[in-house]
């Protein structure tokens, strides 16, 4: 196996316990204050990767920029998303349709990163984001 | 007599969420460009500065709208939200060094995209929820792409 594949797979690891964890947060309070908590946390590691991490002075700025974008991108688009989820979408229709996401990170990274996919990698990204849907709808609620 | 006249207006919930798909979408693009010059780590900490604007508005937020919650509710919820952050953290660390490594964005972001499904396999398994049919075909499905996109 590819080492980028091994650590693209425990992200999803990570992020699929969330899927939990979070669950179990707006259970108890509100999403904001779920959402503020869950920068705080965001904020206390980055302050144990300070101790490892080594920025140094020669960055190039599209690269700073594009990172301190995307905290600021991957931030709004969770707001935005309870914001949906608040705004009367269904979950299952709401959430469905969030998971096309992929869809245009991939026609972006093609046109302007001019990465270019086999025939087995598309099939396999189309298959990934319909598994996403699929698996994001709500489970009917089990027959008394 | 006048009849109700239909709003032309897309739905408000239909409108965020095609702004998450174009946030979130382009967060992989750029994710890719910063893991061109920037090590994992630096990643993080330069995302968090960009996470910065949005915690202050949305702490002023729940300053001033939040509901009065149950201590022993809110110290549970608190707790549960900051594991969540921990671990998207560390979510994050992966999906940067996966792209760090030469994982292409466009393999990348649909191969953690998803993540629901250690999220219904642990919800069964912990929660006790139920797995509809479509699920089970969206964890075959799952696997099989992963799978497609390693090749």
């Amino acid at each position: 196996m590819q080492l980028w594949l091994g650590f693209a797979v425990l992200a999803l690891v990570f992020w699929g316990i969330t899927g939990v964890t979070q669950k179990l947060s707006t259970n108890a309070i509100s999403s904001e204050r779920s959402f503020l908590w869950f920068c705080w946390a965001m904020v206390a590691l980055s302050a144990v990767v300070l101790l490892v991490a080594r920025p140094h002075a020669g960055l190039a700025a599209i690269v700073v920029a594009s990172s301190i974008a995307g905290g600021a991108l991957n931030g709004l688009g969770a707001w935005t998303s309870f914001r949906a989820l608040e705004s009367g979408g269904k979950a299952s229709i709401v959430i469905s349709l969030i998971s096309l996401y992929p869809l245009l990170t991939v026609l972006l990274a093609v046109i302007i990163l001019g990465e270019r996919l086999s025939l087995l990698q598309t099939t396999g990204a189309c298959l990934a984001i319909a598994a996403a849907i699929l698996l994001s709808l709500e489970t009917p609620p089990k027959a008394p | 007599m006048t009849t109700p006249t239909k709003s032309r207006r897309p739905a408000a919930w239909l409108l965020w969420s095609l702004a998450t798909i174009l946030l979130w979408g382009t967060w992989g693009l750029v994710s890719k460009v910063a893991s061109d010059g920037l090590d994992a780590y630096v990643n993080q900490l330069l995302y968090t500065v960009g996470l910065a604007p949005l915690m202050v508005f949305v702490g002023w937020t729940v300053w001033k709208h939040s509901p009065k919650e149950n201590p022993a509710a809110r110290k549970r919820g608190v707790f549960w939200a900051f594991l969540t952050g921990l671990l998207g953290g560390l979510g994050n660390l992966a999906f940067f060094e996966a792209l760090v490594k030469g994982g292409k964005a466009s393999i990348v972001a649909p191969v953690t995209a998803l993540f629901p499904m250690v999220t219904v396999l642990l919800a069964m398994i912990f929660l006790k929820e139920r797995l509809g049919r479509v699920q089970w075909v969206g964890l075959a499905l799952a696997f099989v792409a992963i799978y497609l996109l390693s090749m």
